[in-house]
């Protein structure tokens, strides 16, 4: 590729159509541009159209386009080809600072971007001037050039944040330090004085006071590692300085913009992060600074207003002074009194105060709102931060600092009292404070575990929580409501029974309230009391204490997802999931109604699945339903499904994907409710399973295996006899799944309840198939996961059908194969297996084989019955059916196939050989005592007198 | 899982742990990259300068900066050295080590610039005047405690064996010089040290060190023989470290405070090394002196004392119990809870050596009483006292049988560590990780995982954890999220890997029998 005026040209037309909205345009030339990349001259065409063009869009284009085709590009990896030549990379990098330097603010971060992914790459090393180069132009006295080396400088350092300690990295950082440090302070010396040259100066100011932020973010990147000597020797300039800056206040700076923080707090910002950082790693050196920093930032929080523009700045600042508290050394600049006091009053209470912004997320934003107060994502919160401060406060000043707060409380409330309706505001903020004062420790599933012994929960949720939560009018004061709620929530391992029990209607009768945070709360806090444990591991509160309230309980959980805003409400649903495990046969006379409106809500979500949670929690309740209700009553299985296939049906059709694996748990619990045949309606469904792309998708095969057992189970004979030519189709599942090293276990599932359950002489005709499927999956692939399914089957197979039989069949697709399965595969993975019922079933086909085999018994091995002993011994591992965590409530029962043919599968042994032994008298004692160890047959022994039998 | 990866290749920089015995020392060895100002201590003690005797007054010129009066003090000092008049040579020479003897900015370039080397080196030789001798070879000492290259040029001028044949002069001040300028030479590195041994210097330095040296004497001797066990690649070979020994341990034996640090820093250079090197200081029976100097009050002592502890318990399981046997165990609590903090680190850097060993030696550690003064660490010390305390931990849990983690977690070490999630140094926060991971394998065994993740949430852990899924180094956030999804994940939806499906429209049937089943 020549650089030529042709090239450029076709170049800025492909550019241009990059731009198109019409993709037939638009991917083409993207296509074009990516098949020339390759070319020489490519970067350099770029980078001229970007420099030389007319067109601003063309220009931020081919900015992009350099940016991206490098970050694709430049790394040169092993062993590939080098994708730019070298010739191209020495001009990229001759000539990228100075265009970066002279481009528009647009172009220069896309181009700033490029210097920093090629400076990952080649920096220093590669690129050794880079440093100096940019070092240079902290001379030029022009800010739009030192805002560029600054910006460039902090992509290329700020690795050093987060990155391992390494000889290479920290040779990298000295160098840097070495060419970098000294002329980036002279720079932060100089900017300082021109922002008092300029003070009067808006705009001079602003260029200025971006270039200290980004001064003070390669502040830290450079200290971060450790403490570089250079920082060490200036320490005063620059501690000192920042300090100045913390204090600094600038009206021409001050913003108008309550959300956006402006440069000022973003500098701010910074250097109370700069500061922490010296603080947590650099103590021994920073200690004479840290009082003066403790004072302005301290200072900086009593000044700074409530608007959102400064949440950032406040919750570092606070964060500082936390980390900084809980420090013994620091511990005298927080000891007097006074200084509590003030802590308290002046940082701690307003930053608690509900701001109308999070008044505005109450009402507006309600699930945001929840996720951050319930769920904890409020890290950079003013509140959490002040949480914080407390709980550092609190581990030297617990007494005090209650005291004090005490105080407080005391007076927010008597505020409150005096008129509610204006200072509700002061009540909800007494209660923040009191529950930030008593949390120790705090975990989702049980609450506050741990509280402050000297705040009385007890007490307080008698005088001033009751009160909202008995309040007549649900609708008034909602934020103080749901604070009330949500104490009740924190606190409910705390609080006495007696006192939930209290709460337990009121917070039922909050479901009601129109406000979704309240309402959210109400459920939330019945789901989370629902969960807790009382004597004997059973629910704290029980069904019969429930009683009074359930029909109300019930009523109005329903009733809330009808209120606007709620209708697809997780916790909601979780509530209503929670309530029906709990009450158990209590909720039987409401499932009538309520199974109409469970169903009528999943045709709803149906139509558009967008809230996985809540879509969970119906079918986990669907669940519920039925197994309460059919418990007492299996009959009533037909108009369950009476009520739900009509909605089956139209998920299945329209394949919702989220909903087919929930579809097949249900229906398989339906199924295995029944108890005669199996239903027509589901034979009409059964060729439908064995469609391939349902099992194209993983998620749909465990449930949908599952369903096929019931099939078997319950159907057999009608597959046999109506759906005979279906067999192969379910075979070919079988083979499609152990083709699969992840499912095919679950192919196994399928086939042992194939063996299990249907006629030998319907299945006869694949027998032979089938193991030489096996066969070759155990020759191409000999997984132990494999191995050990494998085992279980055959001596199900041999239980099933005789050890006989099982050999007739190995033999026959190959001379002697019996004998090398058992020698190769049977005796050395056996142990392997676990599982109870599968060692049992393992077992007695071994039983059978050694004593229904004469050649092996009398002839070829004698394999050690000691392993037999192993898994007779029981274990408690793992049941027979993996259990695939979906539907909690859908869970299936362990079963063992050959539960009702074996109970005890040493006496089934020692029967065993005995009947073998009066077959051929004396052999048997004589070739047990030579070949077995003395152990094993002390076991046998026990084993015989069990069984009341003795060998002959 | 990611943790278990880097554990394998950290851990193998641990004494035993590893695979590779050759690797155990990488924890100091790789730190050779420093950002930090070189330690105080040991930098002052690398080259000495002599500073003028207060007795003596500088004059004005001597105390200058005036490049224009140093100048013609210089070209007057030439004149003088350079004539035959003894009596001018002495003051030249008495002149020259004036102006060297500035606290600030001392002349050593202008010095050797001048030319005047050769002639002091010359000086030193002249047995019939002990004055000149005495100003030369302080004047050259002085050049020597420069830089690199102002040693190299005194050793280029041919003052090494000079100075050797200095030592045996029996004007005491004029040897104790030699001693001097032959400590700052050795003190340069590697190599000067090794061709100061090749030139006899050892023989002749024990010569003089006899019971009836003053002590003033005998302190730079020591810090001389210091020197020459002083650096790494190569070590002082082991026939000079052979020869030196026994004086070193002599030595450790002294009164004089001065004398036991510098006797001790040796001892802290020859042990910091392989575990071979390890052994020749063990042999000596030196352990439990070792011992009872990490219970002096100066900190001059107990620092070295505790630097060559703390090497020694870094080699093998043997050595390290050989120092366990010594009574180490019980000076290590007091040394964790010492006021300096320098002191603490090196402590804690110590007990997680020791922390690194079978769990025998992990249950020594409980039953000396060092978990509580670990744990107060984590809390309180300092970064990077806390930095290895966390190490200690980690050793700890990985190596520490299920009962020793479960104690370990009942003193509060959990709570602590996770605490310092919030460190801002990746690599100690994936440390902590990785033994929490370890933690968790315990109750793993124990079956106690249930109660663990509500301790570890209880004290904030898990918001911490799960905040650490957003940091910005991919090992730590994988870390995190590891322990995220195998400990703290509700409802796990782990259904089945994505499965290659072979091309199949289920039928039923296999494929053509031609090969033979063989398993």
């Amino acid at each position: 590729m020549e650089l030529n005026d042709r090239n450029l040209q076709t170049l800025t037309e492909y550019l241009q159509k990059t731009l198109s909205p019409d993709p037939a345009v638009r991917r083409p030339a993207e296509k074009f541009l990516e098949s020339v990349e390759g070319n020489q001259n490519y970067p350099i065409l770029l980078l001229t159209v970007l420099e030389k063009s007319q067109d601003e869009v063309i220009r931020v284009c081919a900015a992009v386009t350099f940016k991206n085709y490098i970050k694709r590009n430049w790394r040169v990896v092993e062993d590939e080809l080098n994708k730019i030549s070298d010739p191209d990379r020495t001009a990229i990098k001759a000539n990228i600072v100075n265009l970066m330097l002279s481009s528009p603010e647009q172009i220069q971060k896309q181009l700033s971007d490029a210097i920093s992914i090629i400076g990952r790459e080649d920096f220093p090393q590669k690129w050794p001037d880079l440093l100096s180069e940019m070092v240079t132009r902290f001379q030029s006295g022009d800010f739009h050039v030192i805002n560029g080396i600054l910006r460039t400088a902090h992509s290329l350092f700020k690795r050093y944040r987060h990155e391992f300690k390494s000889n290479e990295l920290w040779s990298e950082i000295k160098l840097v330090l070495d060419t970098f440090a000294q002329p980036l302070t002279e720079l932060f010396k100089a900017t300082i004085d021109l922002c008092q040259t300029h003070a009067t100066d808006i705009n001079a100011l602003k260029v200025l006071f971006s270039s200290l932020a980004l001064i003070s973010k390669l502040f830290y990147s450079l200290n971060f590692q450790d403490l570089p000597e250079f920082f060490e020797d200036n320490m005063e300039t620059w501690m000192t300085n920042f300090h100045n800056l913390l204090t600094l206040d600038n009206k021409l700076l001050q913003t108008d913009d309550e959300e956006e923080a402006g440069l000022l707090e973003l500098l701010k910002s910074q250097i109370c992060d700069n500061a922490a950082l010296y603080a947590q790693k650099y103590d021994e050196e920073f200690q004479p600074y840290l009082p003066r920093f403790v004072t302005a930032i301290w200072n900086l929080l009593v000044t700074t207003g409530q608007e959102v523009k400064y949440d950032l700045l406040v919750s570092n600042a606070i964060q500082f002074l936390a980390s900084v508290c809980e420090r013994p050394h620091y511990k005298h600049l927080f000891e007097d009194q006074n200084v509590l006091t003030s802590i308290c009053e002046k940082v701690i209470v307003p930053n608690m105060e509900f701001r109308s912004a999070d008044e505005e997320a109450f009402e507006d934003n309600s699930e945001e709102y929840i996720i951050r107060d319930l769920e904890g994502s409020d890290i950079d919160t003013r509140r959490r931060a002040a949480c914080d401060l407390v709980r550092g406060l609190c581990k030297f000043f617990e007494g005090p600092v209650t005291g004090i707060f005490s105080g407080y409380v005391n007076s927010m409330l008597t505020e409150y009292a005096k008129n509610p309706g204006v200072n509700w505001k002061h009540k909800d903020a007494a209660i923040y404070l009191v529950t930030s004062l008593a949390s120790k420790a705090q975990t989702q599933k049980h609450g506050i575990t741990q509280a402050n012994e000297l705040v009385n929960l007890s007490e307080f949720f008698v005088n001033h929580i009751l009160v909202d939560l008995k309040s007549p009018n649900v609708n008034e004061f909602p934020v103080l409501k749901a604070d009330a709620i949500k104490y009740v929530m924190t606190f409910r391992s705390q609080l006495p029974k007696e006192q939930l029990l209290e709460a337990v209607p009121l917070l039922v009768a909050h479901l009601q309230a129109e406000s979704i945070v309240q309402h959210t709360y109400a459920a939330h806090a019945l789901e989370r009391l629902f969960t807790m444990r009382g004597a004997n591991n059973a629910t704290l509160i029980t069904p019969t204490e429930m009683a009074p309230f359930t029909e109300q309980l019930l009523n109005n959980l329903f009733k809330s997802l009808a209120i606007p805003g709620s209708s697809e409400n997780e916790y909601i649903m979780k509530a209503i999931m929670r309530s029906f495990s709990l009450l158990q046969e209590a909720i039987v006379p409401y499932i009538p109604t309520l199974i109409g409106q469970l169903t009528h809500k999943l045709l709803l979500v149906s139509k558009n699945p967008s809230k996985p949670h809540f879509n969970h929690y119906l079918f986990e309740s669907l669940c519920l339903s039925i197994r309460i209700t059919c418990k007492a009553s299996p009959d009533t299985v037909d108009s369950f499904e009476e009520a739900l296939f009509p909605v089956f049906t139209e998920i299945l059709q329209n394949d919702v994907q989220e909903f087919v694996p929930y579809v097949f748990q249900v229906m398989s619990l339906l199924l295995e409710i029944h108890t005669s045949s199996i239903p027509s309606s589901y034979m009409a469904l059964f060729p439908h399973l064995l469609q391939p792309a349902l099992w194209e998708r993983t998620g749909n095969i465990p449930p949908l295996v599952r369903l096929l057992q019931a099939y078997l189970e319950k159907g057999a004979t009608t597959i046999a006899s109506t759906a005979a030519d279906k067999i192969p189709g379910l075979l070919g599942v079988f083979q499609k799944l152990i083709a699969s090293k992840a499912n095919d276990h679950q192919g196994f599932y399928l086939l042992n309840s194939i063996v299990e359950h249907m006629s030998p002489d319907s299945i006869t005709q694949y027998r032979k198939q089938i193991f030489i499927l096996l066969f070759q999956r155990l020759q191409s692939s000999k997984t132990t996961k494999f191995v050990k399914s494998f085992l279980v089957f055959i001596n199900l197979y041999c239980v099933k059908y005789g050890a006989i039989a099982l050999q007739e069949i190995f033999d026959g697709i190959q001379p002697k194969m019996f004998g090398m399965v058992v020698e190769k595969i049977i005796i050395p993975e056996v142990q392997k297996v676990s599982g109870q019922v599968e060692k049992k079933i393992c077992a007695v086909g071994i039983t059978k084989i050694l004593t229904e085999c004469p050649a092996f018994f009398l002839g070829i091995f004698f394999f050690s019955i000691p392993d037999d002993e192993h898994f007779i011994d029981i274990e408690d591992t793992p049941g027979y059916q993996t259990a695939f965590s979906q539907l909690a409530f859908a869970g299936k029962k362990e079963h063992d196939p050959i539960g009702d043919a074996v109970g005890n599968p040493k006496i089934l042994l020692a029967q065993s050989l005995h009947k073998l032994s009066t077959a051929c008298p004396g052999r048997v004692p004589s070739m047990l005592s030579t070949s077995l160890p003395a152990e094993a047959l002390q076991f046998l022994q026990g084993y015989l007198q069990a069984a009341t039998v003795q060998l002959v | 899982m990611p943790t278990e990866n880097l554990s394998d290749k950290r851990m193998s920089k641990f004494k035993n742990k590893g695979k590779e015995p050759m690797k155990m020392r990488d924890r100091r060895i790789a730190e050779c990259v420093e950002l930090r100002k070189a330690h105080k201590v040991e930098s002052i003690m690398k080259k000495r300068n002599i500073s003028s005797v207060g007795d003596e007054p500088l004059s004005p010129a001597d105390n200058t900066d005036n490049k224009q009066v140093i100048s013609e003090t210089i070209q007057e000092i030439v004149a003088n050295v350079n004539g035959d008049c003894p009596e001018k040579q002495r003051q030249g020479c008495q002149a020259a080590r004036k102006l060297l003897s500035r606290e600030r900015n001392p002349p050593l370039k202008e010095i050797i610039e001048a030319g005047l080397l050769t002639r002091f080196v010359e000086f030193l030789g002249r047995n019939d005047d002990p004055t000149l001798q005495f100003e030369a070879a302080w004047s050259l000492t002085n050049v020597a405690s420069g830089t690199s290259w102002h040693t190299q040029q005194v050793v280029e001028h041919g003052a090494v064996p000079a100075f050797i044949a200095l030592l045996a002069s029996p004007m005491l001040n004029i040897s104790e010089q030699a001693v001097w300028a032959l400590g700052n030479i050795a003190g340069d590195g590697p190599s000067y040290r090794d061709g100061l041994i090749d030139c006899g210097v050892i023989p002749a330095l024990l010569a003089r060190l006899t019971p009836d040296a003053p002590v003033g004497y005998l302190r730079n001797l020591t810090w001389t023989l210091s020197n020459l066990c002083r650096n790494k690649n190569p070590f002082p070979r082991f026939s000079a470290v052979q020869q030196m020994l026994p004086s070193i341990i002599q030595l450790l034996h002294h009164s004089d405070k001065s004398i036991l640090s510098d006797a001790c820093w040796a001892v802290s250079y020859l042990t910091d090394g392989p575990n071979e090197r390890i052994d020749v200081v063990i042999k000596t029976g030196i352990l439990p002196r070792l011992v009872e100097l990490l219970g002096f009050e100066e900190l001059t002592v107990v620092t070295p004392a505790l630097r060559s502890i703390g090497n020694i318990v870094s080699g093998s399981d043997l050595q390290t119990q050989a120092a366990i046997d010594a009574g180490v165990l019980s000076a290590l609590p007091q040394l964790m809870r010492h006021p300096k903090s320098s002191v603490q680190k090196e402590a804690a850097w110590a007990v997680s050596n020791i922390a690194a060993g079978p769990c025998q030696q992990i249950q020594q550690l409980i039953t000396c009483g060092l978990l509580a003064p670990l744990v107060d660490l984590l809390r309180n010390g300092d970064f990077k006292t806390q930095r290895e305390a966390v190490w200690a931990v980690t050793n700890y849990t990985s190596g520490g049988t299920v009962d020793q983690v479960v104690h370990l977690v009942k003193c509060g070490a959990l709570e602590a560590i996770l605490n310092l999630l919030q460190a801002k140094d990746t690599k100690t926060v994936l440390v902590i990780l990785d033994a929490i991971n370890n933690i968790f394998l315990a109750a793993e065994k124990l079956g106690e995982v249930d109660k663990l993740c509500l301790l570890v949430e209880e004290v904030g852990g898990l918001d911490r954890i799960e905040f650490l899924q957003n940091h910005e180094n991919n090992a730590v956030y994988r870390a995190a999220q590891a322990l995220i999804e195998k400990y703290f994940s509700e409802d796990g939806d782990d259904q089945c890997l994505t499965t290659e499906a072979t091309d199949s429209n289920f039928v039923f049937g296999a494929s053509d029998l031609q090969k033979r089943f063989d398993f």
